[in-house]
């Protein structure tokens, strides 16, 4: 961003008066809205397009939406997606929101290995959650199930991971990192005068965070929901995992079905269709309930930030932390780990079956692997960079109202519109609108960059939007009264104060790239393979210990990246607040 | 395809190095040196294939780029659905990949071959093959046996006595199995479609009737059994030979059953593309895969020799001496879009 608006800059030339007056952003912004277009409008409108014509002669029919709900069968499974996408919002929520309390306004101890456990979850493809806890919860031979049968005397265990629940479950342990995110980087620039004028006014702390702090960052909790709401239902990778077995079809398994020979796209394309409905919907609602409130907590008058003393509920706290990390991270890993290390796995742990070999062969031997790691990373950084550069402008243009309000709700609805569009949907999307000159990018790297890219476009809106949100306007207008442009407000204000912000909506986005693989699996050719690909692969080849050892790479290296780039942020990037 | 010169060179450079070890291999017959001169002017082809696992593939693609060095041996493996899937975008945007499709799901080759699709070969290599799979050749050579590999009963040996365990298709349908079994499922893999086409011809849809009374664990692929049995979540499965040996030979505690009632051959058809960017290479993988090296590779990975005169892998019981059973290719082309319903209707996904 700093780069491009750098070219734009004024230069103090005489004779440039012209020039000089001339607001240069709005040229971006038109690029921005080009580029928006082509990333999401055109794609998502060849998919509208589809559903309403004949596969072959194209001729205009109903007929595919006849085909997608005249059965009962597709129908439930449309209500089961819905199910599950609430449910495990709102599980998220229970997991993510405490949690982000937690580190971000408390002192409660052990912050950092909390903090280490939920970025480590996030990375965790939800495939290979759903694996590892398909070992932990099978109700035949679950580890917790026989751990409870040793204990019990039982003949059989409680737990069966092929259930609505057991999806529900699986599919918040690995979104509810996006509720921690969302929800931390707001309380982070909830100032303490705000709640210290609570506490002085006579409410206890408990009172003041329901009251004060909660609803401060109400926004960023709502979008968070969406966001994970959204996810759930595009899932593809846990619920053919789990639903299948469990005997029930969501949304989206329901989908493949469609893409069997003879592939019946346009069936696809109205069957994907009530997921676009839902969308809409769920933005109309965040802007009922979040209109003609006030979300400003970062205005031009600093403010301190202090943590909340919890005394004794300090372990209690700390306990609830770490039981939705052993949910979502210890406890899948561990199942992982002895997977990636065995020379067989099925026979269970023991040290003469312990090898490296798996790891070894798959991070220096396979060359496919080793592409593919590469090619995974790559694709990843460069989708989340151009993600985080769209979305922060769209934010800004929306937020600050460059362009009319109305214009401003579509602009937003197309960035958050490709969430909900399940990967397998939005490829064929991006398939039939750019395998064609002017735009032929199949076969290239670049459809997936560019597909990654619109895929969680929504994630660094959202982030970018909501952390907008929360810088009062009076600081730019501070620069533009002074005579600066508005250029200049964006890289010498915005940026700096979101600098943490846009770092935080980058990795976001990076972390998913890395792990997609709904829309890489129709995208990728053979000199663009991808990991998540790789793994999906192995998911269906019977080979568990290589699964496992391509997963536990990808988990590593992610994490590694990560703390890298931490590192080049600034230690206080997340485990330590700093005040504005 | 275009190459960017970074990858050009190597090629290059080992195809150089390459060519006089070559020549003191076994001599080639003259259409095999032609083939292979054209097939080094195109240097590289690709295959899209669901015959094996990527293990298989990528070592079979070695073979082959050992055999004939200079030309480059590109894979793409996945499920058939989903292959056939990309062939058609491939086609549709006219922007062709693959010189070789390799499906498991025969019904796409009638399709293809009416839409004029698909080249027509005879390999030279075609009297090696063994001599009951030419039955399965299409008469017009537009597709030919390349892989055959079974479908059989297979168990996990920690759980089950091998004295105990099922000896033909319906002791899976025993109610000592409640719980216990576990199946892929037709829609997403050809071995488990051609499957219940056999289980329904010879037993009827009561079969799978009685078999739902068991409650059998269903997962896509045919492999997934393999996955379910080593976790110890079931302990008999209808499963593929060659991935539970494979995963056998590592050390999990599987066995096999050849079912007294007959184990289920697959045989799976490739073809080279018209539109193929490398119809010669094409052609010489399509030899390849009916020679002596290949046949090896595949042996060792525990399918089945397409051609005659390779011994099968240590352990492994000998083609003849095996009951086989497969159904009609009408029976199958017209059986799978018609059970997958059924077996919707049945087990409920």
């Amino acid at each position: 961003m700093s780069g491009v608006s750098a070219k734009f800059a004024p230069r103090p030339v005489a004779g440039w008066q012209w020039w000089r007056h001339l607001d240069k952003s709005s040229w971006i912004w038109l690029l921005v809205i080009v580029v928006l277009l082509l990333l999401v409008a055109n794609p998502m409108a060849r998919l509208i397009i589809a559903s309403f014509e004949q596969q072959d002669t194209g001729a205009f029919t109903f007929a595919n939406y006849v085909a997608a709900y005249s059965r009962p069968r597709y129908v439930a499974a449309l209500f089961n997606s819905l199910v599950l996408g609430l449910s495990a919002a709102a599980l998220a929520l229970v997991f993510g929101v405490p949690l982000a309390w937690a580190v971000s306004r408390t002192d409660m101890p052990a912050k950092g290995l909390i903090w280490v456990s939920i970025l480590g979850t996030f990375i965790i493809p939800p495939y290979l959650g759903a694996v590892g806890w398909i070992l932990l919860a099978g109700p035949n031979a679950g580890w917790l199930n026989r751990v409870f049968i040793a204990l019990t005397g039982a003949d059989k265990g409680p737990l069966n991971i092929y259930s609505m629940p057991g999806l529900v479950l699986v599919t918040a342990c690995y979104s509810f990192p996006y509720v921690f995110v969302f929800a931390k980087s707001a309380l982070d620039l909830v100032s303490s005068e705000m709640e210290d004028a609570a506490n002085i006014l006579g409410a206890g702390n408990v009172r003041t965070t329901f009251k004060i702090t909660l609803p401060l960052v109400l926004p960023s909790i709502l979008a968070a929901f969406i966001l994970v709401f959204l996810e759930a239902i595009a899932l593809f990778g846990s619920p053919a995992l789990i639903a299948l077995p469990g005997r029930f079809h969501v949304v989206t398994t329901q989908l493949w079905q469609f893409f069997e020979f003879p592939p019946k796209i346009g069936v696809a394309a109205a069957y994907a269709m009530p997921l676009l409905a839902i969308t809409i919907l769920m933005f109309w609602l965040q802007r009922r309930l979040t209109q003609r409130k006030g979300y400003v907590a970062l205005t031009g008058k600093g403010g301190e930030r202090r943590p909340i003393m919890l005394g004794r509920w300090k372990w209690p706290m700390l306990v609830f932390c770490m039981a939705v990390c052993t949910l979502s991270f210890f406890m899948p890993m561990v199942v992982i780990m002895q997977a990636a290390l065995a020379k067989a796995w099925g026979r269970g742990f023991s040290f003469d079956n312990l090898t490296l070999d798996n790891l070894y062969f798959t991070a220096f031997e396979n060359t496919l692997t080793r592409n593919a790691t590469v090619h995974t990373f790559v694709y990843a950084g460069a989708a989340s960079a151009i993600a985080v550069v769209l979305a922060l402008s769209v934010a800004y243009m929306v937020n600050r109202e460059l362009v009319g309000r109305r214009a401003g709700h579509v602009l937003s609805f197309l960035t958050m519109a490709p969430f909900v569009i399940p990967g397998i949907v939005l490829a064929i999307g991006f398939y039939a609108a750019y395998t064609h000159p002017p735009f032929l990018l199949y076969g290239t790297a670049w459809i997936l960059i560019l597909a990654f890219a619109a895929r969680f476009l929504p994630i660094a809106y959202s982030n970018c939007s909501a952390a907008l949100r929360s810088i009062n306007p009076e600081l730019e207008d501070a620069v533009r009264i002074l005579g600066g442009t508005r250029l200049t407000a964006l890289r010498r204000v915005v940026l700096p104060l979101l600098k943490r912000s846009l770092a935080g909506a980058f990795i976001l986005v990076f972390i998913p790239g890395t792990r997609e693989l709904s829309s890489a699996i129709f995208l990728y050719s053979i000199n663009t393979q991808v990991l998540s690909v790789l793994l999906f692969d192995k998911s269906d080849e019977g080979n568990f210990e290589m699964l496992a050892a391509i997963g536990l790479i990808l988990v590593f290296i992610t994490v590694v990246l990560i703390l890298i780039g931490f590192r080049l942020l600034g230690r206080d990037f997340m485990l330590r607040r700093t005040a504005a | 395809m275009k190459l960017p010169m970074t990858r050009i060179l190597p090629l290059l450079l080992s195809a150089a190095v390459a060519v006089p070890f070559a020549a003191a291999q076994a001599p080639m017959a003259p259409w095999e040196k032609t083939l292979y001169e054209a097939a080094k002017k195109e240097k590289e082809f690709t295959v899209y294939t669901a015959h094996y696992n990527t293990e298989e593939i990528a070592s079979l693609c070695a073979a082959f780029e050992r055999k004939y060095p200079g030309v480059k041996c590109n894979f793409v493996r996945t499920t058939a659905q989903v292959a056939y899937q990309r062939l058609q975008q491939d086609i549709q945007a006219n922007t062709p990949v693959a010189s070789v499709f390799s499906s498991t799901d025969v019904s796409h080759y009638p399709d293809l071959k009416k839409r004029g699709l698909l080249l027509q070969y005879e390999p030279n290599n075609l009297p090696k093959m063994v001599d009951s799979l030419k039955a399965y050749n299409d008469r017009d050579y537009a597709y030919v046996v390349t892989a055959a590999a079974l479908m059989l009963l297979t168990y996990n040996t920690s759980l089950v006595a091998e004295k105990d365990a099922p000896k033909n298709w319906p002791d899976l349908a025993d109610p000592k199995w409640k719980d216990k079994v576990a199946i892929g499922h037709p829609a997403f893999s050809g071995y488990v479609g051609t499957w219940v086409v056999l289980m329904k011809k010879l037993y009827g849809w009561q079969y799978f009737e009685k078999l739902e009374k068991n409650k059998p664990q269903i997962g896509r692929s045919v492999n997934d059994t393999v996955t379910l049995l080593n976790a110890k979540e079931r302990w008999v499965a209808a499963g593929p030979e060659a991935t539970t040996l494979l995963s056998r030979d590592k050390g999990n505690p599987l066995a096999v059953i050849y079912p007294t009632d007959g184990a289920l051959l697959m045989v799976s058809p490739s073809s080279v593309m018209k539109n193929a960017p490398a119809p010669n290479a094409g052609k010489l993988f399509l030899e390849f895969m009916l020679d002596r090296e290949a046949a090896e590779t595949q042996v060792k990975s525990h399918s089945l020799s397409v051609i005659k005169g390779i011994a099968s892998a240590p352990g492994a019981k000998p083609l003849e001496q095996i009951k086989i059973v497969r159904p009609t290719e009408e029976e199958i082309t017209k059986g799978i879009p018609e059970v997958k319903e059924q077996f919707r209707e049945t087990f409920g996904i």
